[in-house]
């Protein structure tokens, strides 16, 4: 129970499933949880870590309990929403955090408008994820059941360029919450990151995600996928890069021959951040991983490609002497990997355009925007932020939670 | 919201003017700025920059030109049909104060970009003389407008089928060894933007230039548009797309253009040829035959 940051009951829908009532565990989801299907399927489950079943043998598989009653469970029309108040409140960013908090305001009657930049409802859970883990239909029904509230979505609406806050707060909205987490790549200090065939995992997500670029689509593809890809990082993103690549099939040009995928990153497996369930499921779709090694150089053919990826092998290794030990390369353990695509997915920075144009908005030295812990205000009164254009990088049950948060202390805050 | 095409007219061989109903876009669009559009659901985005704004009729002017898959069908949507997303206007609006003599150059497609910049020059107070050069006379676009905004226009086609036969980079550095000019504004491809700002490099005229490297989302989350300046790594689609042309580092940005350029030619040919256009026409091969003999 204490295991979950949204607080969903988890013992109490457990016995409704045990006692075969799924619609009533259903219920008892939706109460704590905007997005159940969502978190289903990607949540890095931090209730079963905290399972007293953990140290005994194995932890309840909460997680795909919680995605059985979701996915069965039919939600009821929308209860009449007590008094409606008149106050308008502005959520920028349409991914789990703004839907969230968007979820909490329409519950209580306010009227809530979100801004999403580009032309479906979803963020990150559109263009980040592909779709073998979140089919699109799931988006779909969770968003709509949030729409279904009474709140407005407002897509092609890019705050900070299109639009500013100051505008929105000019416009008539009591409170703006900006929940536009956090998109932009983290560049990579690696000599020959500018070739061609080099791909930011954002980019080849998103190609993959928003423009059918899959070599079943109707279009001719609108990038080039060599047959040998490496995917640099060993976050989620870096591993849905390298089942995305795998799940491309085989090359067109070449019958037969399946892609190769290779998944190269500097710690060991088992501190991935990944559940180990995901990296099962990536082993058994044929990435090859290669723990324990940095990569030092892409290198070139003549044509300004990628023709192989120049990397070291790490080990702990005590170089000081002090007892301290750490990842140190290992001297004259270098290597080529042969590749023709290279995916870099080392992480993400704060996408902070959308503080452009709002004056005296403090923004930390590492690009998130800064708020109070505990009301989540920034510096400037009435403008909000969640999700994680505060927190830098987190999973996506921490995005909702912190939407929540967010929503509760906006209720508070317009009184 | 809904974008309708209001207009459309054929400037030149493949390009095509489109005017499209966006008050909101039209309200705020200033020059230098662009525009992110998407045909269809689940199409690839392309950014396109904002010729003309006419905030009285709410409309949006852009030229395309067809040259690829996303580009024909854009260019093929009918007057009075939608398009499904525009999203606007994208980018730091452009640098304009009063400087005295600026030279704007530009090549091909690129004119398109350049005028409004020409016009938001003018009006600022400043001398304009425009270059413009294309590849032959059928491609040249955009002529009168520019000779009604400008105070002169040079114009250079590579095969000489109008007015000079030069390129425009050449007339550049013609004109910089006659006149005195305060600002270069030049747009075009990678080579002819470096070219141009090595020349004015030597004289140490300041120049801007706009980059428009491969775009995915214009939203400044996928970091294909990524280009060097001064030894940074900034996004042309929020940073720029305009950038101080003394400090853009052009062998990177050639290079990556160059490997777009390349893979569009193996995957996504450009245009496809009719394969039957070489060869002589059946009525041609007749007359041919008879006159033969």
């Amino acid at each position: 129970m204490k295991g979950c940051p949204i607080g969903i009951d988890i013992p109490g829908f457990i016995r409704h499933l045990r006692e075969g009532n799924i619609q009533e565990a259903y219920e008892r989801i939706r109460e704590a949880n905007p997005l159940p299907s969502v978190c289903g399927r990607i949540c890095s489950a931090p209730c079963e870590a905290a399972c007293i079943l953990t140290e005994e043998h194995a932890p309840i598989g909460i997680r795909a309990l919680e995605r059985y009653a979701a996915d069965l469970g039919r939600s009821r029309p929308a209860a009449k929403i007590a008094g409606r108040q008149g106050k308008k409140i502005a959520v920028i960013g349409s991914g789990p955090a703004g839907l969230a908090a968007a979820w909490e305001l329409a519950r209580q009657g306010f009227a809530v408008t979100i801004f999403e930049s580009l032309d479906r409802a979803g963020g990150v859970l559109r263009y980040g994820i592909p779709d073998f883990r979140i089919p699109r239909k799931v988006i779909d029904g969770e968003i709509n059941e949030i729409l279904a509230l009474g709140v407005e979505l407002r897509t092609n609406a890019f705050i900070g360029q299109t639009m500013t806050v100051s505008e929105l707060l000019e416009d008539g909205y009591s409170a703006v919450l900006m929940a536009t987490g956090a998109g932009v790549p983290k560049f990579m200090e690696l000599a020959g990151a500018n070739l061609g065939g080099v791909y930011y995992g954002e980019e080849f997500l998103m190609r993959l995600n928003l423009m059918k670029a899959t070599i079943f689509s109707r279009q001719a593809p609108t990038f080039r996928v060599g047959e040998k890809i490496v995917v640099i990082g060993s976050g989620n993103t870096a591993l849905d890069c390298a089942r995305a690549g795998v799940r491309f099939g085989p090359v067109p040009s070449r019958q037969g021959r399946c892609r190769q995928v290779a998944l190269v990153f500097r710690r060991t497996e088992e501190d991935m951040g990944v559940r180990a369930d995901e990296r099962q499921y990536a082993k058994e779709e044929g990435v090859h991983f290669e723990p324990l090694v940095r990569p030092i150089e892409i290198l070139s053919n003549e044509n300004g490609f990628v023709a192989g990826l120049k990397c070291v092998r790490m080990d702990y290794a005590d170089s000081e002497g002090k007892g301290v030990w750490e990842l140190a390369p290992v001297p004259g353990s270098e290597f080529t990997i042969e590749a023709d695509t290279v995916i870099i997915a080392i992480g993400h920075h704060p996408n902070n355009v959308v503080a452009r144009g709002v004056e005296r908005l403090t923004i930390n030295a590492d690009g998130t925007l800064w708020a109070d812990g505990q009301t989540l205000m920034t510096s400037v009164p009435g403008i909000f932020a969640c999700g994680n254009i505060v927190t830098d990088a987190g999973p996506v049950v921490d995005a909702i939670a912190s939407g929540k948060r967010a929503g509760k202390s906006i209720i508070k805050y317009l009184g | 919201m809904n974008f309708t095409i209001i207009n459309k007219q054929i400037l030149a061989d493949n390009i095509k003017r489109i005017d499209v109903s966006a008050p909101a876009i039209a309200r705020r669009a200033q020059p230098g700025q662009f525009v992110s559009l998407c045909c269809e659901e689940g199409d690839e985005r392309i950014p396109l920059a904002v010729v003309e704004a006419d905030k009285d009729k709410g409309t949006i002017t852009l030229i395309v030109h067809e040259c690829g898959n996303t580009t024909g069908k854009l260019g093929a949507i009918p007057i009075n049909e939608s398009i499904f997303s525009i999203l606007g206007p994208l980018g730091v609006p452009s640098q304009i104060h009063k400087k005295g003599h600026v030279v704007c150059i530009a090549t091909g497609i690129s004119t398109a970009q350049l005028l409004p910049i020409c016009r938001a020059l003018r009006r600022a107070g400043n001398r304009v003389t425009g270059i413009i050069g294309a590849k032959t006379k059928r491609k040249l676009m955009l002529e009168a407008q520019m000779r009604i905004t400008c105070d002169k226009v040079y114009i250079a086609t590579d095969d000489g089928s109008y007015e000079r036969r030069a390129s425009a980079t050449d007339l550049l550095k013609n004109f910089l060894a006659k006149e005195k000019v305060d600002m270069v504004y030049a747009i075009g491809s990678a080579e002819m933007m470096q070219t141009v700002c090595t020349l004015t490099r030597e004289k140490n005229i300041p120049t801007r230039v706009q980059l428009n490297p491969m775009m995915v989302d214009c939203l400044g989350m996928c970091g294909s548009c990524r280009v060097k300046v001064g030894g940074q790594m900034v996004l042309a689609c929020t940073d720029g797309p305009e950038f101080d042309g003394h400090h853009v580092d052009f062998p990177d940005f050639i290079r990556r253009m160059k490997t777009y350029e390349e893979q569009t030619t193996w995957d996504n040919p450009r245009s496809r040829p009719n394969p039957k256009r070489n060869e002589p026409g059946t009525l041609t091969k007749f007359l041919s035959d008879i006159l033969k003999g």
